[in-house]
């Protein structure tokens, strides 16, 4: 499947607050959320369409590999794209958040667009951190927010979409060096600029159908 | 609840309502049994089963234990290989799937049964054996994925899954190594995870199996693969043409880092036979014939020729392999010093990191011709003796060198393949005796390539006194030569993170141990610590120098690494002989001298010097971080286009110069004064604990206080009282408690206050305080409309505002003044302003004074009072304190002025050239702001005794000032006349109160002794309000007119210190 742009994704955050869920959630709306199932996938990519073209989005959660200090630098490079997730139930991981932006800021590229998700936003009876908290939060650092829910599908693929746009923006205004591999970006391989991306979503595999059903 | 197709139906019937069951699992199986075999057809169908089958695994495993059960007992692990094993059916689409269902299955489950059952059949290690097509990057996604779910699953138990001890088998370890350079980074770094992983396990036998067959190929290939990288890394940084391989080289730097830290992490896992390995091959294949070898100068052509000749008589072999030989890939020494910098400063596996040091240090030509054992020899001499209490045991770096330092000169042969472009993919296996020929040779051709070069180099140096016959230490040399910054910085700065990298190295090695190893080293009768402390002190001598050419940060690393080096040993004396710590302070002179230039030169010279000392204070050095930028690697900029940090770079502009100007002062300074144990006393220019804070309750009984609404910009209104302080603009509300206090709402410094008036309202001044630091571009601290009561209270606002923010940046200039001892030039822009002010009484202090502390500022009225006459400055003091005791002063503002007394004879010193320039300053004074300012100050002097007969308007913007030169002039008329100086100063002062604020004026007639003089001039005001006299009645009669104006800066501290007094400018 022939695509425009690929976006590499990462998704970090504490462990339990689902981000493989989000990230299943997203790639693959054949799993239909259901509520007495968590289930979630580290690896997965989609096809969207951003100002009518296919653009590729890649995404990596790297769970399980904080333990050494090699993987975790090298991993934020390389990334166009980073959603920080917490659990709005669990404050320690809003409280977390610090230490996981400055890794991020640290070691990835400064035109990284870093997207803040408050996950889980169907529990509201058991919420430790308001909304206002994860939207002040993200105000301070420049950060895009969003409260979603990978249980209901709420918001899951504004908060993709969105961060995607803002990295086609970012290409358009000419900050992201699309030839270099090393920003998370790539172009496709038959796709021009002056070529019309085909219409509609397809998915990129099997695994990868985004249409709806 | 259930959304899924299955409701609509699907192209197949039967399959149960319940998606998530048993029976849709059995359902599921009776497909697979069904299309054993892929075809366009059934495609779609298998791919939406085995989707299924993974949601209903899932399921199963977190509520139905059945669902396991079925799935392990029809064996449909076997189907899933069936499947994808089938060339037909368009793999790609249908192995995804496999793949997403396999991950799914594996990082989903929690149940350790339902693993080990998973994992007992061999499936999984056929399904990783597997050749999938990995140009799909959604295969090779899953599949890498795969590797690392199941590598975070593997123990001591599961490793006996994916190991097979009998077969070594071990396919999640080899297929994964398979794609450590695959050009996706993010299967790289999945595959360092899986490596690392594999290594954490704690299984001897596992162990042995990657040591024995896996570690030297895929060791040697990776250090290959980085020694790759490096070579591209080098190349951009030659071709560089002005800075445009930035990006390129950044991304470079930043993936060497990686592999450096991924080498470091399998260091740290401390596995000691494999360790040794990754020594081995990491010295000899990579640190040593690369990054060492290229510290060695580039053989010149003639002694090419020379060299071979000489191989070739000596060796007795072909002279084509010795060219070949000396066709080595090396790096350029910016790059090779770079490089080993980084390794000092990631790495901290002790064998190797002492290994690689002691080459550096102690390498040299004999130690080469004489082979291996001489290093090991050496270096296990020097930690013993060195390193008394390195108790490590040494057998594995031994054994490690053992095998190893044999292999000095395998590059060479490797060399040779590599540049054929064959990869070595296992140890060569050179016979031990044309091993060590090996060796001879490079180290014979080594010594001569360098015998020749340095000895022209030497010819070069006419500057350089001392003649090297012997070249000992080529290595050290050409580090130490490095640091030579006469035309620029750029080898040194690299140079000095070597250095440093090398003596912080965190435990791998020692730091006194490579002090003892540079001090023993010698050169002649000359230490190499000291040619080292010599270079660095010359450096900061040429940093010094106006026209310097040198980074700020190679500065701030040379300064930091003086004083490293010059830690004075317990029992020793400090390593520093008096030249070398003259020289050290005549370069902070020098640099005094260069920052005097700019005083003044630039508007915000004030801002820039408080800005430079807090970037200071908040970057602490942090070599490390610094080694992380990749624009170290390129020569010097000074445009800030580049997007360089400042202090990495060269200044652009003059504020630019001004600004490296104050920051190298600062660094000399500090360092300076950590030589001579000193404390920091002047700086920073604004004492915090002096300062009010918000919350601080407040005596504002007798303070200007003026009424007001804050608007802010979201329009909230706040009822606040505006105090100006000597340096703080501070925003109060009533105490509830204590009346007369306030609590202080907002604080901000007065420096940093922008007040505007308001076109359509004469009532309403727009206040912005701007947050201290000009290269913030933060939002203002406070950006609110303020409205008064009505005009004149506006007026007065804005006046004091305007002025409060003046008088504050002079006192601080004054202090700078002071810091950086500015001699003439000081009193030629300040003296006229003298007298106009109280802060200007403390400029003309700086005439004499110049020692004076910042701290004694609060004092300086009352010396000022006394400096008719140097003599009896003493005397002087004594009367003015008497004189305050008599108007009720507290004794707390006396003691407080001792410390000038204590400073008076050294003022005294100054006294007379200070009378000489005041009587000519005059005529020096230059620039319109010092002209109007003696305006002002002419004005002041001339309307000081009679300003109480004069026009009530003239002396409006000065009012507050005119006390004190009216003061000083009664003073010289007739010092013990009390009633001359009563009556100066109310007189003048009454001008404050009249148009500035009339609750002012409570403080002047409650003086009530010299009521009558100030009659004339406020008999407007006296009839004004009865609100001032009631105020008056109500106020506790103070000190009032003292603390207003002689005491003005006296009482602010009074009040920050004590009782929160408030005072007002």
């Amino acid at each position: 499947m022939s695509y425009a742009y690929l976006f590499k994704y990462i998704i970090i955050g504490d462990t339990g607050v689902g981000k493989s869920c989000l990230l299943l959630q997203f790639t693959d709306k054949r799993f239909q959320p259901v509520h007495d199932l968590t289930i979630g996938v580290e690896f997965g990519a989609r096809m969207i369409t951003i100002d009518g073209k296919q653009i590729k989005l890649q995404i990596w959660d790297t769970a399980g590999q904080e333990a050494f200090r090699s993987i975790t630098r090298s991993y934020y490079r390389g990334a166009a794209g980073a959603l920080l997730v917490y659990d709005i139930t669990r404050r320690e991981t809003f409280n977390h958040l610090t230490t996981w932006l400055e890794d991020a800021r640290q070691h990835s590229n400064s035109n990284m667009v870093i997207m803040l998700i408050g996950n889980k936003s169907d529990l509201d009876s058991r919420r430790e951190v308001k909304k206002e908290e994860g939207e002040a939060f993200a105000r301070e650092h420049g950060l895009v927010f969003m409260e979603t829910s990978a249980r209901t599908a709420a918001n899951v693929e504004e908060a993709f979409i969105n961060t995607a746009k803002e990295i086609y923006e970012k290409i358009q205004e000419g900050v992201f060096d699309i030839n270099n591999e090393a920003n998370g970006i790539k172009i496709g391989q038959q796709a021009t600029p002056t070529n019309p991306a085909l219409p509609g979503s397809g998915g990129a595999g099997g695994a990868v159908n985004s249409g709806c059903c | 609840m259930f959304r899924s197709r299955s409701w609509f139906g699907g192209p197949w019937g039967g399959r149960p309502k319940n998606r998530l069951s048993l029976e849709h699992l059995k359902y599921l199986y009776s497909i697979l049994e069904k299309n054993t075999t892929v075809s366009e057809s059934n495609r779609g169908l298998l791919v939406e089963s085995l989707r299924c089958i993974a949601e209903i695994l899932i399921w199963g495993d977190q509520h139905d234990s059945l669902v396991f059960d079925f799935f392990l007992e029809k064996n449909m692990l076997s189907y899933f290989l069936h499947i994808m094993r089938q060339k037909s059916g368009g793999s790609s689409y249908v192995c995804v799937q496999l793949l997403q269902t396999l991950n799914i299955l594996f990082e989903n489950i929690r149940n350790e049964t339902s693993l080990y059952y998973l994992l007992s059949n061999n499936h999984v290690n056929s399904i990783m054996l597997h050749k999938f097509d990995f140009s799909d990057e959604d295969v090779m996604g899953y599949y890498i994925l795969f590797l690392k779910t199941l590598s975070l699953k593997l123990n001591t138990h599961t490793i006996h899954f994916f190991y097979n001890e009998h077969t070594n088998d071990f396919p999640l370890y080899t297929e994964a190594i398979k794609f450590f350079n695959h050009p996706e980074s993010m299967v790289r770094i999945a595959v360092r995870t899986i490596s690392l992983n594999v290594y954490k396990v704690q299984n001897a036998s596992m162990l042995r199996f990657i040591r024995d067959k896996t570690a030297a190929p895929y060791f040697s290939n990776l250090v290959w693969f980085i020694g790759k990288h490096i070579l591209e890394l080098d190349t951009c940084v030659r071709t560089d043409i002005d800075h445009q391989s930035k990006q390129k080289l950044s991304n470079l730097v930043a993936e060497h880092l990686d592999h450096l830290h991924y080498l470091s992490d399998i260091l740290l896992l401390d596995i000691t036979d494999l360790n040794a390995v990754l020594t081995e091959h990491l010295l000899h294949k990579l640190f040593v014939p690369l990054y060492i070898f290229s510290l060695t100068p580039a053989p010149p052509p003639p002694s090419l020729a020379l060299v071979t000749q000489n191989l070739a008589a000596v060796l007795n072999r072909n002279v084509d392999i010795d060219i070949q030989e000396m066709h080595n890939p090396r790096v350029s020494s910016i790059v090779a010093l770079y490089l080993l910098s980084l390794v000092f400063l990631v790495v901290n596996h002790a064998p190797l990191v002492h290994a690689l040091a002691w080459v550096i240090l102690n390498g040299d030509h004999s130690v080469f011709k004489e082979g291996a054992a001489e290093i090991l020899n050496s270096y296990t001499e020097h930690r013993e003796v060195v390193v008394p209490g390195f108790g490590e045991p040494h057998e594995s770096l031994e054994q490690a060198l053992d095998t190893v330092i044999g292999h000095t000169a395998n590059y060479s042969g490797d060399a040779a393949s590599e540049d054929s472009g064959v990869e070595s993919t296992a140890a060569t296996t050179t016979t031990p005796t044309s091993r060590h020929i090996e060796t001879v040779a490079e180290a014979a051709a080594t010594r001569l390539r360098n015998i020749t070069d340095e000895e022209k180099q030497m010819l070069q140096q006419s500057t350089s006194t001392q003649a090297f016959t012997e070249l000992a230490k080529p290595f050290l040399d050409t580090v130490l030569q490095a640091l030579d910054c006469t035309e620029n910085d750029y080898l040194a700065l690299l140079s000095l993170c070597l250095i440093y990298a090398m003596s912080h190295n965190r435990d791998g090695m020692k730091n006194e141990w490579f002090e003892q190893v540079l001090s023993k080293s010698m050169r002649g009768s000359f230490s190499y610590k000291t040619a080292l402390i010599e270079h660095l002190l010359n450096i900061i001598t040429h940093s010094s120098l106006p026209s310097s050419r040198i980074r700020l940060i190679t500065v701030e690393i040379a300064l930091e690494l003086l004083l490293t080096f010059t830690k004075p040993v317990a029992d020793e004396a400090p390593c520093i002989t008096a030249t070398q710590q003259g020289l050290l302070f005549s370069a902070r002179n020098q640099s005094m001298v260069v920052l005097r230039n700019f005083y003044k030169s630039e508007d915000i010279f004030l801002d820039l010097f408080e800005d430079e000392y807090n970037e200071m204070c908040k970057a602490q050095l942090n070599v490390e971080f610094l080694c992380m930028d990749s624009n170290i690697l390129l020569p010097p900029t000074g445009t800030p286009l580049t997007g360089i940090g400042f202090t990495r770079r060269l200044p652009c502009g003059e504020v630019e110069k001004a600004r490296r100007a104050i920051r190298v002062y600062f660094l000399l300074r500090r360092t300076c004064q950590k030589f001579l144990n000193e404390k920091e006393s002047l700086l920073p220019l604004t004492n915090v604990v002096n300062l009010v804070q918000v919350e601080n309750v407040l005596d504002l009984n007798n303070s200007d206080l003026i009424a007001c609404t804050v608007v802010s910009k979201e329009n909230a209104k706040q009822r606040r009282f505006l105090v100006i302080d000597a340096l703080q603009l501070i925003l109060v509300e009533p105490d509830a408690k204590l009346l007369g206090w306030g609590v202080a709402k907002f604080v901000g410094f007065l420096q940093d206050v922008e007040v505007q008036g308001d076109k359509d309202d004469s009532r309403c001044l727009h206040i912005t305080v701007h947050r201290g630091g000009v290269t913030h571009n933060r939002t203002p601290q406070l950006s609110a409309k303020f409205l008064f009561d009505d005009h004149i209270r506006c007026m007065a606002a804005k006046q004091r505002l305007t002025k409060g923010r003046s008088k504050a940046r002079q006192k601080k200039m004054y202090q700078i003044a002071q810091l950086i001892e500015i001699p003439g030039q000081l009193e030629s822009p300040l003296f006229p302003v003298c007298g106009t002010s109280t802060s200007c009484g403390n400029t003309r202090l700086a005439q004499k004074g110049a020692n004076l502390t910042a701290s004694r500022v609060p004092g300086f009225a009352a010396v000022l009072r006394g400096n008719n006459s140097a003599g009896i400055s003493r005397t002087q003091m004594a009367q003015n304190r008497s004189l305050e005791g008599i108007r009720n002063e507290s004794g707390s503002r006396s003691r407080r002025r001792s410390p000038n007394a204590g400073s008076s004879s050294s003022l005294s010193q100054r006294l007379g050239n200070a009378a000489l320039d005041r009587d000519r300053s005059p005529s020096v004074s230059g620039g319109s702001h010092s002209s109007s300012q003696s305006r002002e100050n002419s004005q002041a002097r001339g309307s000081g005794n009679r300003s109480r007969e004069s026009s009530p308007r003239m002396p409006r913007p000065r009012s507050e000032e005119i006390p004190l030169e009216d003061f000083q002039h009664s003073r010289n008329n007739s010092p013990h006349s009390r009633s001359a100086v009563a009556n100066a100063s109310p007189s003048s002062r009454s001008h404050t109160p009249s148009r500035v604020l009339h609750i002012d004026q409570v403080s002047v007639h409650s003086g009530s002794p010299r009521e009558p003089s100030s009659l004339g001039t406020n008999a407007l005001l006296s009839q004004l309000n009865g609100g001032v006299t009631i105020a008056r009645e109500v106020l506790p009669a103070q000190s009032s007119e003292e603390t207003s104006f002689i005491g003005n800066d006296v009482d602010v501290e009074n009040r920050r210190k004590g009782r929160s007094n408030i005072e007002t400018v």
